[in-house]
C-alpha cells in the first residue's frame, strides 16, 4: 500500500507540474491582457504536431524545442497584432469577443491539423518511452520525469524574467494597473505583445511535454483545456505560483484518490474539492 | 466478387434522377479519427455503385454533413436532411451515442436506419426501422475472446481478472460482457474500475491491477485512454497473461502509432479485413492504394457495410419506400462484407464471436479456429525494452 501511495503520489505531482505549465501560459495572457485564450491548448496541439513531425525525421522532441520556442514565440506576437489587439480595439466587451475569436481560431487550428495531419491521434515514439526510473519499488516514468523537468524549468525561467528583469517587471506591472503602467511610460502594446509571445511559446513547451505522456490529435485541445482552467481557476488567475501549486495538487489529489476510494469518484472530489476552494478563496489560491 | 447490381449485370449506365443519401458523421471533434473511415466507407460504396450501373439503375448521391462528435448536432442535422433537403435513403451515423439518438428519431419519420446502433440498450427500445447491419454491439464484444480462453487448458487460464472502463455508453456494454464471460470462464473480477474521460493517468490503476495480482487486464476504452494503459503497464513492468482492450485497439493507428507496445492485445470485432466474404479482398485493395495502407480499416468496412446493406435492400425490395424495406428486412438474408446476416426483431443479426489480437504489428484473427489468420500468443510476452 505504501509503494502504491508513493507511486500514485510521484506520478501525480509529474503530471500535474505539465498541466501546471499549460495552465501558466494561459493565465499570464488572462491577468495581463484580460484575454481568456481558448486557442492556448490548440497551440499546444500544433507544437506536439510539430515535435511530431521533427521525431519523424529522427529529432528528439527535447531537442525540437530549440525551433518550437522561438516559433510559438513569434506566433504570439504575430496573435496578438495579427489578430486580439484589432479585435480589442473595436471592441467594448474584450473579453467577451476574445472568447469567441480566440475559440474560432482553436477551431480553425484544429481544422488545418486535420487537413494536414488527418484526424487520426498520434503517439511519439522516443527512446525513452516507456522506460522507467526505478527506485527501489518505485517506478518514475522517463516521459513523466522529461515533461515535468521541462515544465518546472519553463515556470522557473518565466517566474524569474517576471520578477528580475526589466521587461518582465513592465509586464507585472501592466498586469497589476494597466492605466498606472502607461502613465509611467510602460509600453502597453510592446509589453502585451512580449506577454503574448512568452504565454504561447510557454505553451508550446507544454505541447512537447504533454506529447511525451499522451496521444495527441487535432481535437486533442478539447481535452487539454479542462486541464488548463481546472488549474487557473484553482491556482488563480495570473499566479505562476499559483498555476504551479494548482497543478501539483490537481495530480497529487486524482491520483491519490484511487487508493481509498473507487476511481470513478476522482472527478466528483475533484470538482468538489474545487467548489469549495472557490468558496473559500473565490479568487482561487494566490491570485495576483 | 460482390453482388453485382442488376444494372450492372445488362450493362446499363446510372441514368435519371439521382438517389440522394444523407447522414451525419463526426468528422472533426474527438470521434473524427474513426468517423473519416466510417464516410470513407460509405463514399467508396457510392463511388463503386455508380460505378456500376447504380441503384435501381439511378445514380447515388450521397450527403454527409459534420456533426462535431455533437450528438445533439448529430440529431438536428440527420433531421434537416430528412425534412428540409428530403434524402430518399438515410445513412447511419457514429459512434453509438449518436447513433441511439438518431435511432429515435428515425423511428419517428419512418425511415429505415442501418448503424452500428448504439449497444444493446437501443436495440431493446422496440424500434422497427433500425437495423445493426453489423452492429458495434459491446455486449458481443468480447464474446470471442471468452471461447478461445475457454479452449485453454483451465490450469494455464488467467486466474484473476482486473478490469478499467469508460464510464460511458461504450464502456458500459463492454462490461456486460466481461462481468458475464469471467463469470462463465470462473476467473475473479479482482478490480472493476470505472474511469471519466479524459483520463490523466492510468498509472494509479495499473498500479493497483499489479498489486492484487491480476493476471488478465482489461483495458475497456478508447485509443488514447488505451495507449496510456498500455504505457503503464510497460513503465510498472506489469506482464499480466493477456490484455484485452475494447475500441482503442481497432483504428489503424493502433499498431502504426504505438508499434510494438501495442502487440499482443486482444480484442473483439464484428468485421475484419482477413475474413473470407465477398468484397473484403477488393477493399483491402483500395485501402493499399488510396491510403497506403496495408489492410482496410475495420471502420471502413462498416462504412462500406451499413451502405451496402441499404443497397441490397432496396434492390431486394426494388423500392425507396421505407414501409416496403423495413418489412422486406426482417424477412431477407443478406449477403454483406460481414457475412451472412438475417435480422431478428430487435433489427439484430445473430451475435458475432471473433476475437483478434495484434501479433506482430498485424490485427489477426484468432477466433473461431475456422477463420484464424494467425495463431494467438498466448501467454503474452514481457515488455519489449
Amino acid at each position: 500500500m505504501l509503494v502504491q501511495a508513493v507511486q500514485a503520489l510521484a506520478t501525480g505531482l509529474l503530471t500535474g507540474t505539465v498541466y501546471a505549465l499549460l495552465g501558466a501560459g494561459f493565465s499570464l495572457i488572462w491577468g495581463v491582457a484580460h484575454v481568456i485564450n481558448i486557442a492556448h491548448p490548440a497551440l499546444a496541439v500544433g507544437a506536439a504536431y510539430a515535435a511530431y513531425a521533427l521525431a519523424m525525421r529522427g529529432v528528439d522532441p527535447l531537442v525540437s524545442l530549440a525551433v518550437v520556442v522561438p516559433l510559438f514565440f513569434v506566433l504570439g506576437v504575430v496573435l496578438y497584432e495579427g489578430v486580439v489587439r484589432p479585435a480589442a480595439r473595436r471592441s467594448g466587451d474584450l473579453v467577451l469577443v476574445s472568447m469567441v475569436l480566440t475559440f474560432g481560431l482553436a477551431a480553425a487550428l484544429e481544422n488545418a491539423l486535420a487537413a494536414v495531419w488527418g484526424p487520426g491521434p498520434r503517439v511519439i515514439n522516443v527512446a525513452y518511452t516507456g522506460q522507467a526510473v526505478r527506485l527501489g519499488l518505485l517506478a518514475l516514468p522517463v516521459p513523466h520525469l522529461a515533461g515535468a523537468g521541462l515544465a518546472a524549468v519553463t515556470i522557473a525561467a518565466l517566474y524569474l524574467f517576471l520578477h528580475e528583469t526589466l521587461p518582465g517587471k513592465a509586464v507585472r506591472a501592466v498586469w497589476q494597473n494597466r492605466e498606472g503602467a502607461a502613465l509611467c511610460g510602460v509600453n502597453l502594446r510592446q509589453v502585451t505583445g512580449l506577454t503574448y509571445g512568452l504565454a504561447v511559446a510557454s505553451a508550446g513547451v507544454a505541447g512537447v511535454a504533454l506529447a511525451l505522456i499522451y496521444s495527441f490529435s487535432p481535437a486533442s485541445h478539447l481535452t487539454w483545456l479542462v486541464f488548463v482552467f481546472l488549474v487557473v481557476i484553482v491556482g488563480g488567475v495570473g499566479s505562476l505560483v499559483g498555476a504551479m501549486v494548482a497543478g501539483v495538487l490537481v495530480g497529487a489529489l486524482t491520483h491519490l484518490t484511487t487508493l481509498v476510494l473507487p476511481f470513478a469518484w476522482t472527478p466528483f472530489l475533484l470538482f468538489a474539492s474545487l467548489g469549495l476552494l472557490l468558496l473559500w478563496r473565490p479568487t482561487g489560491l494566490l491570485r495576483r | 466478387m460482390l453482388a453485382v447490381p442488376q444494372a450492372l449485370r445488362r450493362g446499363v449506365r446510372a441514368q435519371g434522377k439521382p438517389i440522394r443519401l444523407g447522414g451525419t458523421l463526426p468528422l472533426t471533434g474527438p470521434f473524427a479519427d474513426t468517423g473519416v473511415w466510417v464516410e470513407r466507407g460509405y463514399r467508396y460504396w457510392a463511388e463503386r455503385t455508380n460505378r456500376q450501373g447504380g441503384l435501381l439503375g439511378r445514380p447515388v448521391e450521397v450527403t454527409i454533413l459534420d456533426d462535431a462528435s455533437s450528438v445533439d448536432r448529430a440529431v438536428s442535422l440527420l433531421e434537416r436532411l430528412i425534412t428540409v433537403d428530403r434524402v430518399d435513403l438515410v445513412l447511419g451515423g457514429y459512434p453509438g451515442t449518436a447513433a441511439a439518438a438518431q435511432m429515435a428519431l428515425v423511428e419517428r419519420y419512418r425511415k429505415v436506419y442501418v448503424s452500428m446502433g448504439g449497444h444493446m440498450a437501443s436495440f431493446r427500445r422496440g424500434f422497427r426501422y433500425s437495423f445493426g447491419g453489423p452492429p458495434l454491439m459491446g455486449q458481443w464484444w468480447y464474446e470471442g475472446a471468452w471461447r478461445w480462453l475457454a479452449n485453454i487448458p483451465r490450469g494455464q487460464r488467467p486466474t484473476r481478472a482486473a478490469a478499467i472502463t469508460v464510464n460511458n455508453p461504450v464502456g458500459m456494454a463492454a462490461r456486460e460482457s466481461f462481468q458475464e464471460g469471467l463469470k462463465r470462464l470462473d476467473i475473479p473480477l479482482v478490480m472493476d474500475e470505472l474511469y471519466d474521460l479524459p483520463l490523466a493517468s492510468a498509472e494509479p490503476l495499473v498500479s493497483r491491477a499489479r498489486a492484487l495480482g491480476a493476471d488478465m487486464f482489461l483495458a475497456n476504452g478508447f485509443f488514447p485512454d488505451g495507449v496510456l494503459a498500455v504505457r503503464a503497464m510497460k513503465v510498472l513492468d506489469y506482464n499480466p497473461k493477456v490484455v484485452l482492450q475494447a475500441v482503442g485497439s481497432l483504428i489503424p493507428e493502433w499498431v502504426t502509432q504505438l508499434g510494438p507496445d501495442g502487440d499482443y492485445i486482444v480484442s473483439g470485432t464484428a468485421i475484419h479485413h482477413k475474413l473470407p466474404f465477398p468484397g473484403i479482398a477488393e477493399l483491402n485493395q483500395v485501402a493499399r492504394e488510396r491510403w497506403n495502407l496495408k489492410w482496410a480499416p475495420q471502420y471502413f468496412l462498416f462504412g462500406y457495410a451499413w451502405a451496402q446493406l441499404l443497397q441490397q435492400a432496396v434492390e431486394g425490395a426494388k423500392t425507396l419506400s421505407h414501409a416496403v424495406l423495413v418489412r422486406y428486412m426482417r424477412e431477407a438474408t443478406f449477403r454483406t462484407i460481414a457475412g451472412e446476416l438475417r435480422f431478428d426483431e430487435r433489427g439484430l443479426p445473430a451475435p458475432y464471436e471473433y476475437a483478434t489480437q495484434v501479433i506482430n504489428g498485424e490485427v489477426e484473427l484468432i477466433w473461431p479456429p475456422g477463420r484464424r489468420s494467425a495463431q494467438p500468443v498466448y501467454p503474452k510476452p514481457p515488455w519489449r525494452r
